[in-house]
C-alpha cells in the first residue's frame, strides 16, 4: 500500500532537508542596524540631492484619500524635478502582510504608511527597520508644527519596549474620531437634537433606552469583523477609566490592568447595552458596511464609528446626518481616535534625506489645505480648515475640541501584536453574553499581561 | 428487473431535490447578481460590467490566466517527461523517488507556505511570477507524475516495440506515438491542474503581498472587503470569478469527474 | 538497453522544481517550528515548546476541535446522503443519471471563495435563508448564522456539505453500478428487502469507493482555510477558527512563525495518520 510507504519516505525526507537547512530563520535576513543620523548630515535642500527615485507604499485608495495623494505627489514632483516619485499603494486589507513582506525584502521601498499599533510600527522599531526621524524633526520643526498628542502616537523607545515616547518614526497627513452619529429624522421620534447635544454620557444612554422602547434600532452595529465592536467599547471605556490607564493599556506599556473596576464597570455597560436591545438583532453576524449603510438608509437611530465614515453617510444622508462626541458628567471630552497612518522612512533606504523632506511636504500647512479641499480631516489646523456645514463641519469641530481640550484615546488595539484578534473575539464574546464582563477582561489583561511581562 | 412504478418515481424525485440542493445556492447567486439597485426594476445586466469595472477584474482575471497558463506549460511537461520514466523505465530508485512524489499529493499547502513565502523574501522574489507559479507547479506535478504514470504503464508495449524497432528514438517514442495516443490522459491532466490553479487562494494570498500578481478569486475576497454596499454587484464579481472554470467544466466534465475520482484512487 | 542516467534525465524538470518547492520547504517548515521568530528579526531556538503550545493552547485546541466538527459535515454527513442517494438510485433504472452527475458535481469545480461568498450573502441576517423561514412562518429560527456562537460552525460546515455531497455520490454511484444486476435480481429472488440488499450486497461492493470519498473530503474538511477566511475570520469570537486559519493569522499577522510552523507540521501528520488509518481499517484485506 502507498500511503504508508510514502509516510516513511516523507518522514526521512523531511528530517534529511531539515538537516540540510543550515541556517535558521531570520538569521538569513539581518534588518540591519539603524544608523543614527547626525545633526550635520541631515540635508533639507532637496533641490540638490540629485537625481533621486522615492519609492512610496501607502494606503490611500479611497476617493478622497486617492485625489490628495495625487495631488500631494505632483506637486512634490514639479516642486523638486529632480526627484521622481514610485508610488505603490493598495487598500488597508493587507498592510500587516505586506508590509512584513516589504520591510525585510531586498528592494524595501524608501517611504512606508505603517500602523503605529505594536505590531506593525513597534515591530518594525524594534527589528531596526524604520528610521529614527529625531534630527529631521529638528531641521524642520515638527514639533511645532504638530501636537505633542499626536506626536506621540508615532513615537517609540529605540528598542521598541515603549511606546508613546521615545523617538519619533513617522508623521501622519490625517486625524481620526470615533463618535456618534446620527440620523435627525430618527431622533426626532424620541428626543430632540438640543437634548442630545446639550447633554452628556448619560443623555446619550437614556435616549437610547427611549429608542428602544420605541421599537427603532437604537445603535447599527455590523460586528461580523470583530473590530468594529472596539469603536463602541472605547468611547464606553473612555467614560468609565482615567485616560492615562487605557493610553498604558491601548499602548500596551506596563502598569495598568484591564482587571480594574473601572474596566469592568465599562465592560458590564456594554454587556448591558447588548441585553437591552440597544443593537440591532445578530450584530455580531452583520457586516461593517451592511450595518453603517442600514443605518443611512433609515434604519437606526445612531451608529458609533470613525470619522472615516463622514463621507460615505453625507453622501448617501444628506442633511439628515449628525456626528458629536458625548461629554463625561463634568463636561470632559474623551473618545477614541488618532491619526491616520503615519508616514515612515525605512532604515534601508539610501534616500532618506529625500525621504523625510517627502514627509515634510506632504504634512506641511499647504498639504493641509489639499487635504480639507479633499474631504479629509487634517491632522493639524483641523478648525481653521472645517467645512462650512455638513457632517464634516461636526466632525471637523470635534476633533478640534478633543484635541485641544479633551483626551484623545490610542485604539485598543495598537496594545500587543495579538490584541487586535484578542479584543475583536473577545467583545464579540461580551455581546454575544457568551462571557461575563470579568471573564472578558480577564481574557484582555492575559494578552496584554503576557506582553508586558515579555518584554 | 422488476421495479415498482411507485419506486420510479420517487427516484425523479429525489434525482430533483438533489439537484435543487446542489443548485440552489448557485441560483441565488445568479438572481442577487442580476437585482437592480434599491428602486429600479427588471434585469440589470449593467451590474456585470459594474463590477468589472470596479473591481478591475479585467486585470485580474488577466493575472489568474497568466498565472495558470505558466503552472500549466510547466507542469504538464514535467508531469509528462516524469510519468514517462516511472511508466516506462525499470531503474534503481525509481520506488523510492516516487514514493516521495505521492507524498506531495497529500500535503496541505499551509505546510509549505510558510518557509516558502520567508525564504522567497528573502531571495527578494516575493512579488513576482514565479513564487506565485512554481509552489503550485511542485503541487501539480506531484499528481501529475502519479497520474502520467498510471497511464504510461497501460500504454500499449507493442506500440512502442514496434518504433523502437523501426529505429526511433526514446524522444521520438515519447513525443510522436505516446503523448498522441494519450491525449485523453493529458486532456484530464490539464483541465484539472487548470482548475486547481485557477481557484487556489492562499498561495497567491501570501505569496504577493504587494498585489501585483493579484488572481481573480483573491480580488474577489478583497472585493468583498471593500465597503461593497450592493449585494448584487458581489454576486456579480463571484459569477465572473468562476465563470472560466464552469466553461470548460462543463465542455469537458468527463474529465474533471474522471480525474477527480480516480485519481484519488490508490492503485 | 537504456544507460543508467536516462530515466534520470526525464524525471529532472520535475524533481527540482517538487524538490525545491515541495519538499525543501516541508524541511524548513519542520525546521521553523523549532524556532519562536517573529517573522523579522533574530530567531531563538526553542526544541519542541511550540508543539507543546499546539497541545496546551487553548485558542489551538479548539481550532483541531473545530476541525473534527467540520470532518462530520466535510465527510460523515456527505457519506451518508450519497450512500443512501445512491443506493435508492440504483435500485431502478431511470433516465437523466448523466445530467444528474453534471449538475451535482458543479459545486466541486467553483472557487472556494466564490462559494463563500455566496453562503456568505444566504447567511445574512437579511439574506434569502431568513427571508425563506419568515415566509414559511419559521420566523422564530431565523437568526444572524454567521453571528451565532452554536449555529455558525455547524453553518459552515453546512457549506462543505454541500460541496462535498455531489462528489461523493458521484463516487458511489460509480461503485454501485458494478455490482453486476444479477446478483440483485438472485437477492431479490430470497426475499431480501431493501435493507438487507443495501446491508449485505451494496455496502460491500462500495468499499473502496467509501475509503477514497473519506480520504478525500476528511483531508478537504482538514485543509479548510478560504472558508473560513472569507465567511467568518474565525469569528464569532473565536467560535470558527481552524487550524490552516491559525497557520495564516500566526505566520503572517501576529508574527508567531514558529508557532504557524508547528501547527502546520502537525496537520500535515494528522492529514497523513488519518489516510493511514482510513485505508487499514476499510481495506484490511489489500494490504499488500
Amino acid at each position: 500500500m502507498t500511503t504508508r510507504r510514502s509516510l516513511a519516505a516523507g518522514a526521512a525526507l523531511a528530517t534529511a532537508a531539515a538537516l540540510l537547512a543550515a541556517c535558521a530563520p531570520g538569521s538569513g535576513s539581518d534588518g540591519g542596524e539603524t544608523t543614527p543620523v547626525e545633526a550635520s548630515e541631515v540635508r533639507t535642500d532637496l533641490a540638490s540631492l540629485g537625481e533621486v527615485t522615492l519609492t512610496v507604499w501607502d494606503q490611500e485608495v479611497r476617493g478622497g484619500q486617492d485625489e490628495q495623494m495625487q495631488r500631494l505627489n505632483d506637486a512634490f514632483e514639479e516642486a523638486y524635478p529632480n526627484i521622481t516619485i514610485e508610488r505603490n499603494s493598495q487598500s488597508f486589507d493587507d498592510l500587516e502582510t505586506t508590509l512584513r513582506g516589504a520591510l525585510t525584502g531586498n528592494e524595501a521601498p524608501d517611504v512606508v504608511q505603517a500602523n503605529n499599533s505594536r505590531g506593525t510600527m513597534g515591530a518594525f522599531v524594534s527589528a531596526g527597520l524604520l528610521l529614527n526621524l529625531d534630527r529631521y524633526a529638528e531641521a524642520y520643526g515638527w514639533k511645532e508644527r504638530f501636537s505633542d498628542d499626536v506626536l506621540a502616537v508615532s513615537r517609540y523607545s529605540e528598542d521598541g519596549v515603549t511606546f508613546g515616547e521615545g523617538s519619533l518614526y513617522g508623521l501622519p497627513q490625517v486625524g481620526e474620531i470615533v463618535g456618534v452619529f446620527y440620523s435627525r429624522s430618527a431622533l426626532e421620534q424620541v428626543a430632540s437634537e438640543d437634548e442630545l447635544l446639550s447633554g452628556d454620557f448619560d443623555t446619550f444612554t437614556d435616549i437610547l433606552a427611549r429608542a428602544a422602547d420605541a421599537g427603532l434600532t437604537p445603535i447599527q452595529l455590523g460586528n461580523i469583523e470583530g473590530w468594529p465592536a472596539g469603536h463602541v467599547f472605547g468611547p464606553i471605556q473612555a467614560q468609565h477609566v482615567p485616560a492615562d490607564q487605557v493610553r498604558a493599556l491601548a499602548m500596551g506599556n506596563a502598569g495598568a490592568s484591564w482587571l480594574s473596576e473601572e474596566n469592568v464597570a465599562a465592560a458590564t455597560e456594554l454587556a448591558d447595552w447588548s441585553t437591552s436591545g440597544y443593537f440591532n438583532d445578530g450584530a455580531n453576524g452583520t457586516d461593517y458596511d451592511a450595518a453603517w449603510s442600514d443605518f443611512a438608509s433609515g434604519d437606526g437611530v445612531f451608529t458609533i464609528g470613525g470619522s472615516w465614515l463622514a463621507a460615505d453617510l453625507q453622501d448617501a444622508m444628506g442633511a439628515d446626518v449628525g456626528f458629536y462626541v458625548p461629554a463625561s458628567a463634568d463636561g470632559t471630552l474623551a473618545t477614541t481616535g488618532g491619526t491616520g497612518l503615519p508616514f515612515a522612512v525605512t532604515a534601508q533606504s539610501p534616500n532618506a534625506d529625500a525621504a523625510a523632506g517627502y514627509i515634510d511636504f506632504i504634512t506641511s500647512d499647504e498639504a493641509m489645505e489639499v487635504l480639507a479641499d479633499t474631504g479629509n480631516m487634517p491632522v493639524n489646523q483641523t478648525a481653521e480648515l472645517a467645512p462650512a456645514d455638513g457632517v464634516n463641519a461636526d466632525v471637523f469641530a470635534a476633533f478640534g475640541a478633543v484635541t485641544t481640550d479633551g483626551h484623545l484615546l490610542p485604539y485598543l488595539d495598537w496594545a500587543t501584536p495579538t490584541m487586535g484578534d484578542t479584543l475583536g473575539a473577545t467583545l464579540q464574546d461580551l455581546i454575544a453574553g457568551q462571557a461575563t464582563p470579568q471573564e472578558a477582561m480577564q481574557q484582555l489583561e492575559d494578552d496584554y499581561s503576557a506582553f508586558t511581562s515579555g518584554s | 428487473m422488476t421495479t415498482s412504478r411507485a419506486e420510479t418515481a420517487m427516484n425523479y424525485l429525489l434525482l430533483v431535490v438533489v439537484c435543487a440542493f446542489a443548485l440552489g445556492p448557485i441560483v441565488v447567486v445568479l438572481v442577487t447578481s442580476l437585482q437592480p439597485d434599491l428602486g429600479g426594476g427588471g434585469i440589470a445586466w449593467g451590474n456585470y460590467a459594474e463590477a468589472w469595472s470596479q473591481g478591475s477584474f479585467a486585470r485580474y482575471l488577466r493575472t489568474s490566466a497568466l498565472v495558470s497558463a505558466t503552472v500549466l506549460v510547466v507542469a504538464l511537461t514535467a508531469s509528462v517527461l516524469a510519468g514517462y520514466a516511472f511508466g516506462t523505465m525499470t531503474f534503481r530508485g525509481s520506488t523510492v523517488v516516487f514514493s516521495l512524489v505521492l507524498v506531495g499529493i497529500m500535503v496541505p499547502t499551509e505546510a509549505i507556505v510558510v518557509p516558502l513565502f520567508y525564504d522567497l523574501r528573502t531571495l527578494g522574489l516575493t512579488n513576482t511570477l514565479w513564487a506565485v507559479a512554481f509552489p503550485q507547479m511542485a503541487q501539480s506535478i506531484a499528481f501529475g507524475s502519479y497520474w502520467m504514470r498510471a497511464y504510461f504503464r497501460t500504454a500499449p508495449r507493442s506500440l512502442m516495440e514496434a518504433a523502437r524497432l523501426d529505429g526511433a528514438s526514446e524522444r521520438r517514442v515519447l513525443w510522436s506515438i505516446l503523448v498522441p495516443v494519450g491525449r485523453p490522459a493529458i486532456v484530464t491532466m490539464t483541465v484539472l491542474v487548470f482548475m486547481w490553479t485557477w481557484n487556489e487562494f492562499l498561495i497567491p494570498l501570501v505569496m504577493s503581498p504587494n498585489g501585483a500578481y493579484r488572481t481573480a478569486p483573491l480580488a474577489l475576497a478583497l472585493f468583498q472587503g471593500q465597503h461593497v454596499q450592493a449585494t448584487s454587484l458581489l454576486a456579480a464579481a463571484a459569477v465572473l470569478v468562476a465563470l472560466p472554470v464552469v466553461v470548460v467544466y462543463l465542455f469537458l466534465q468527463r474529465h474533471f469527474i474522471r480525474g477527480m475520482l480516480e485519481g484519488a484512487v490508490r492503485e | 538497453m537504456t544507460p543508467r542516467w536516462r530515466p534520470w534525465l526525464y524525471l529532472v524538470p520535475a524533481i527540482v522544481v517538487y524538490g525545491a518547492f515541495l519538499l525543501y520547504p516541508i524541511g524548513r517548515s519542520v525546521q521553523f517550528s523549532l524556532y519562536e521568530w517573529d517573522g523579522l528579526g533574530a530567531s531563538e531556538f526553542v526544541g519542541l515548546a511550540n508543539y507543546l503550545g499546539v497541545l496546551t493552547d487553548a485558542g489551538l485546541r479548539a481550532a483541531f476541535g473545530h476541525a473534527l466538527v467540520l470532518i462530520a459535515f466535510f465527510a460523515l454527513l456527505p457519506l451518508a446522503l450519497g450512500l443512501a442517494v445512491a443506493a435508492v438510485l440504483n435500485r431502478a433504472r431511470v433516465r437523466g443519471l448523466g445530467l444528474f452527475r453534471t449538475v451535482v458535481f458543479v459545486p466541486q469545480v467553483l472557487a472556494m471563495v466564490v462559494v463563500a461568498v455566496a453562503w456568505r450573502a444566504i447567511y445574512a441576517p437579511d439574506g434569502p435563508l431568513n427571508t425563506a423561514l419568515t415566509a414559511v412562518g419559521l420566523d422564530s429560527l431565523t437568526r444572524a448564522w454567521l453571528g451565532d456562537y452554536t449555529w455558525t460552525l455547524p453553518a459552515v460546515g453546512i457549506v462543505g456539505t454541500w460541496v462535498q455531497t455531489g462528489l461523493v455520490t458521484v463516487l458511489m454511484l460509480a461503485g454501485m453500478a458494478r455490482v453486476p444486476r444479477e446478483q440483485y435480481e438472485a437477492a431479490r429472488l430470497d426475499g431480501a428487502g431493501p435493507v438487507r440488499e443495501f446491508v449485505a450486497l451494496t455496502l460491500p461492493s462500495v468499499r473502496g469507493e467509501i475509503a477514497v470519498a473519506l480520504t478525500l473530503t476528511i483531508v478537504a474538511a482538514l485543509k479548510t482555510f478560504d472558508l473560513v477566511y472569507v465567511m467568518t475570520a474565525g469569528g464569532p469570537g473565536n467560535s470558527t477558527t481552524v487550524p490552516a486559519y491559525e497557520v495564516f493569522q500566526r505566520a503572517f499577522r501576529t508574527g508567531q512563525v514558529g508557532s504557524a510552523a508547528a501547527v502546520a507540521i502537525t496537520l500535515t501528520v494528522l492529514i497523513f495518520g488519518l489516510n493511514l488509518v482510513i485505508n487499514r481499517l476499510v481495506e484490511p484485506r489489500e494490504d499488500r
